[in-house]
């Protein structure tokens, strides 16, 4: 109990001090940069006096330490202010484009878990033959082709195969749901590719290295099938390097959403992300900044308490 | 086995790297056509035996502008990696060599930079910086230091137990020169692959920030700038996205295999 209680506190410790470091210098860098959100909002005619006011209004004009405690406690209350560039509050912005996000991230793991768990297996259990050569062939093709030009391939495809094709259709989930998940599956698995790859990779290697050792020959040699020794102990005892791999894909698929989103003109944080760095928009882009970061910490932080309850020998390290 | 395979990887992945150097060192001194002259007159000419990639929408000849960018790609890879290696250098050896609070505050930084999906920091980098060939390089090489950090950190905190940099403290030779002439060196041989994997992410990275406008500026072109240009006229001119995205492919291929070849070597040399 000692032992795991201390572990877990030591990660949350870890986990609260990278949070802040990231908000630190994200409002570090953002501080730093040429740019004036007062500027910005009321444009290049305004009067000193407008932009002192505004600066006031806006708590510029207070301590960086006071700016940065105020967007701290913004970031945690989901209170950001408003968008230099939109004139609506940042969390709403934010809020209104996450469904297509997350919703190309979901579909992006089903089909990485999906597609790279199979292979492996299938690859691993003859390893050298034909079929392993091929997909291992296929793997390192598919893992060199950015998302996005698989994106503008496919697109280019479809559009010679299927009459009916039409990119850039987008169906709100309130409104077709079906037609949603539908116009999210096309970039969702162009951004998935590369990932199978990559997964595929690590897990026929993993597969490979628990086939040879002692307690697999050991399940043999007591006549259990195939099946058995891989689903009981093959497959547990590689979930350790899966849910490591699997945190680096989620991280890499929701960096890659932000460019796809662009090839399939589908409104998620990407596309608000370009927005807010065409106008200067600074509340709305140091917002996001940490948002992405604070996902993306918190998966390789929930990879590793997964990783702890899949193998208790973490622990002890 | 390993040896052939090792073997396979080394020989395609140099293929493959040789096709885009000979576009870039022959549109050095020649391209078919001007890969900027424009000529309405032939714009979205399918490819034939004059315009073998065809010509795009100012009637601009395809193959002239993927040589013409083949050069743009080729630079912002490998100068973004020296900038990378370079940041790398200076901060992973001192705090591998040093240690204690040296060590911690590199590593501190490092590992916050690395929370960041690196496409995010390039893309926010280059916005606040303003969209420029340079900047990219620029952000690009600061992305991907913390990588070349840690490879010269682990790489120094090994040697540095070696008797021969012992021998060198003991005959009084300065801390700076032990790392640059004895550590350095030395480390090569893992910096290697670090170094061609790097170049394969860069190129994905910078072409992706072309894509989205944010890299290499017109009349400049880089083969990811050209499938952003390309985008509008895909589907009634395909060639113009194939053969960029062809090119791309294969050089970031090569780069993985030579990088794979590189990896089966060495561990092979492990064993």
């Amino acid at each position: 109990m000692g032992r795991k209680t201390g572990f877990l506190i030591s990660k949350i410790l870890e986990l609260l001090a990278t949070l802040i470091l990231v908000s630190l210098l994200t409002f570090v860098a953002f501080s730093v940069i040429p740019g004036d959100t007062a500027q910005v909002i009321l444009g290049p005619d305004a009067s000193q006096a407008q932009l002192d006011a505004l600066r006031a209004e806006l708590g510029l004009d207070k301590p960086l330490i006071v700016q940065y405690l105020n967007w701290l406690i913004g970031l945690f209350t989901f209170n950001l202010g408003k968008s230099a560039a939109f004139g609506v509050p940042v969390s709403g912005l934010i809020a209104e484009r996450l469904p297509v996000t997350i919703g190309m991230s979901i579909i992006a793991l089903i089909f990485v878990i999906g597609i790279s768990y199979p292979l492996s297996i299938l690859s691993a259990r003859r390893p050298g033959k034909i079929l392993d050569q091929v997909f291992s062939v296929l793997g390192h093709v598919l893992f060199a082709i950015p998302p996005f030009v698989l994106s503008l391939l496919s697109i280019i495809a479809a559009t010679a195969l299927f009459s009916g094709f039409r990119a850039g259709q987008y169906y709100r989930p309130e409104d077709d749901f079906a037609g949603f998940v539908g116009c999210l599956m096309l970039p969702s698995f162009c951004i998935a590719l590369p990932k199978i790859a990559m997964t595929f990779k690590y897990m026929r290697s993993s597969i490979i290295e628990q086939s040879s050792s002692e307690y697999v020959k050991n399940a043999k040699g007591h006549g259990l099938t195939d099946f058995r020794i891989m689903v009981k102990h093959i497959l547990p005892n590689s979930n350790v390097s899966a849910i490591t791999v699997i945190s680096i894909v989620l991280s890499d698929i929701l960096a890659g959403s932000l460019i796809v989103e662009q090839v399939f003109n589908l409104p998620g944080l990407g596309r608000l992300l370009l927005a807010g760095i065409a106008r200067r928009d600074f509340p709305l882009l140091s917002g996001m900044v940490f948002y992405i970061a604070f996902i993306t910490v918190l998966l390789y932080f929930a990879a590793d308490i997964l990783g702890s309850i899949a193998d208790p020998r973490i622990r002890l390290k | 086995m390993k040896t052939a395979s090792s073997r396979i990887f080394f020989i395609t992945g140099y293929i493959l790297i040789g096709i885009i150097f000979a576009l870039f060192i022959v549109s050095i001194f020649w391209t078919p056509y001007d890969p900027n002259m424009t000529n309405p007159a032939i714009k979205l000419t399918p490819p034939c035996a004059e315009h073998l990639f065809g010509t795009d929408n100012f009637g601009r000849d395809t193959l002239s502008r993927v040589m013409y960018a083949s050069k743009y790609t080729i630079f912002i890879s490998f100068a973004g990696i020296a900038i990378a290696l370079a940041l790398g250098l200076v901060t992973g050896i001192p705090a591998g060599y040093y240690g204690g609070w040296t060590d911690r505050g590199i590593m501190l930084l490092s590992n916050s930079i690395m929370c960041f999906p690196g496409i995010l920091l390039a893309l926010v980098a280059v916005a606040v910086a303003g969209p420029s060939m340079y900047n990219v390089v620029w952000a690009l090489g600061l992305v991907f230091a913390p990588t070349f950090a840690r490879v010269c950190r682990i790489g120094t905190m090994e040697l540095k137990q070696r008797d021969y940099i012992t021998h060198a403290k003991v005959m009084g030779i300065s801390s700076p020169r032990i790392m640059a002439v004895h550590i350095l060196p030395n480390l090569t041989a893992s910096l290697l692959p670090a170094t061609v994997i790097g170049l394969a992410n860069m190129t994905l990275f910078e072409s992706g920030m072309s894509y989205l406008g944010l890299g290499v500026q017109p009349p400049d072109a880089s083969f990811g700038k050209l499938l952003a240009d390309a985008q509008s006229y895909m589907t009634r001119a395909p060639w113009l996205v194939i053969f960029p995205s062809l090119m791309l492919i294969i050089y970031i291929l090569g780069l993985y295999f030579v990088s794979e070849g590189i990896r089966i070597k060495s561990s092979k040399g492990g064993n």
